[in-house]
């Protein structure tokens, strides 16, 4: 199987707020260790729900690795949700 | 005589839908062989694959085991019903720009129908409406995301149209160029016909669509299909519309394969309890009742009773109609009585379906008009805080292997 990494792991993150395809753009966020991820590309944005709280999943990449960012917009914070395997360019 | 009217239909095809959605969510999982299976094990069936995995000899319902010895790279993931949905739900967005005659045929086709649409809309050209489609999947949705459009003057051909190039394509049929396309396929490359089907063209001389096309409606009627179907078919081949009808929903149900090899029954029937609330929902959901409940297992070989294992199904129709989780799962739990145990696989069905009639449930009594009421708060509650936030407590627990699965057929319940 695929060498995904499930985590919930509290993270900072900034994000842009524009017209445009997703609407809400992260552009880096920092891991709980200080380890700070510049996004590259934003895969896909799609909103699911948690019992009443809409909840925007984030699938981006920073060209080394995917993550997974949830952004729960009743409480307004931010999860890394996942990452996935790190492959060596060809 | 052939079509000779405009082409007016449209079929869209997401190619791989899962696939390649997982590849737009995950930049770099493109250009790599992706399975999406609906568990993650290595005896798991693969649902869909990428172009890269179908390249590579990975075909759908093989595997993943066998899958990566014949692909050692493969990246399986489990399938995420929630991303495709959303992107099911934006495919349907774009094409509803276009006009109002737009018909979702399952969570990766979808069907628009030109020739209702204004004068001004018809007169352009659909190829290039085709192009602006792709590429508004592309900008709106992502970069990675492809589809096969075909145009021509029927739904079917249309369909026809959109397998021709895959991936990424966009093709017309006409009557101009009818002919040499069906010179390309086989007949098992027409929507429609499978492997019975071809043997009975066969039987009676035809086996390529291009023999299709030239058999007579006395033929096709007569010989082939024995009925009006044969007629159907002379005119569909033909480009005449005559796909363009709603199905009522007749039938409405839910299968699982278990997790557990040899599950013990007492957990097997939790798992059918939460398959029925399932089955239930969806029945309400369409605003219908339904009069039987039919249950079917798939069963391992059983020692010492002579059962070789394979499928079983029973039914029961009741004389009052009903709706509610509890009417579906006692009924349902006295079929499973009767499975032959060990298990592998089980599904409950509601059929019968119709519109209700309180006239009637008037007539059984208080007990039915207090159970309709509950269901409906418990609907209620449900609908606004979440799925399954109120449930049987028998089925406590089921909802971490009983996942929502993708629907592979209509959409009605997206």
């Amino acid at each position: 199987m695929n060498d995904e990494i499930f985590l919930n792991e509290a993270i900072e993150v900034v994000a842009v707020f524009r017209p445009g395809r997703t609407m809400c753009e992260p552009v880096k966020f920092r891991r709980a260790n200080g380890r700070e991820v510049v996004i590259r590309e934003i895969g896909l944005r799609h909103p699911t729900t948690q019992g009443n709280r809409m909840v925007h999943m984030f699938d981006v990449s920073d060209g080394e690795a995917d993550y997974r960012l949830e952004f729960d917009a009743e409480r307004l914070t931010w999860r890394l949700c996942m990452e996935g395997d790190r492959y060596e360019m060809a | 005589m052939l079509n000779d009217a405009k082409p007016l239909i449209m079929h869209i095809d997401l190619n791989s839908c899962f696939a390649t959605v997982e590849q737009q969510a995950r930049p770099m999982l493109r250009g790599r062989p992706v399975a999406i299976v609906n568990r993650r094990t290595e005896h798991t069936m693969i649902v869909t694959a990428s172009y890269e995995a179908k390249a590579m000899g990975v075909k759908l319902g093989m595997s993943l085991k066998d899958a990566k010895k014949i692909c050692p790279e493969l990246v399986g993931l489990e399938s995420d019903p929630a991303k495709y949905k959303f992107v099911y739900h934006q495919l349907m967005r774009i094409m509803n720009d276009y006009s109002a005659h737009v018909r979702m045929k399952s969570i990766d086709e979808g069907v628009i129908d030109f020739s209702e649409a204004t004068a001004a809309v018809q007169a352009r050209d659909l190829s290039k409406v085709g192009e602006e489609i792709k590429q508004r999947l592309r900008d709106e949705v992502g970069v990675a995301m492809r589809c096969n459009v075909g145009i021509a003057t029927n739904r079917f051909l249309a369909k026809t149209a959109a397998g021709l190039n895959k991936p990424d394509g966009l093709d017309v049929i006409t009557h101009h160029n009818l002919r040499e396309v069906f010179s390309w396929l086989e007949l098992t490359d027409l929507t429609g016909i499978a492997g019975r089907m071809e043997h009975r063209l066969n039987s009676v001389g035809i086996f390529t669509p291009l023999e299709f096309l030239d058999a007579s409606e006395a033929v096709l009627r007569g010989q082939v299909y024995k009925s009006i179907d044969g007629t159907a078919w002379y005119k569909r081949l033909r480009g005449f519309e005559v796909d363009k009808r709603d199905f009522p929903l007749r039938s409405s149900g839910r299968q699982y394969v278990l997790e557990e090899y040899k599950m013990p029954p007492e957990k097997v029937v939790k798992r059918l309890h939460h398959l029925c609330e399932e089955v239930g929902w969806k029945v309400r959901s369409q605003g219908m009742v339904a009069r039987g409940v039919r249950v079917h297992a798939r069963s391992y070989k059983h020692e010492g009773s002579g059962w070789r294992g394979g499928y079983w199904q029973s039914r029961h129709m009741a004389s009052v109609p009903f709706s509610s989780n509890m009417a579906i799962y006692e009924i349902a739990r006295q079929l499973l009585d009767k499975a032959p145990y060990p298990l592998k696989e089980i599904g409950v069905t509601c059929y019968e379906l119709s519109e209700p009639d309180d006239h009637q449930l008037l007539l059984f009594g208080d007990d039915l008009v207090r159970e309709q009421a509950i269901t409906g708060v418990i609907d209620s509650v449900n609908t606004r805080y979440g799925r399954r936030v109120m449930h049987s407590a028998d089925t406590l627990g089921t909802e971490d292997s009983v996942k929502e699965k993708i629907p592979f057929g209509s959409t009605r319940y997206m």
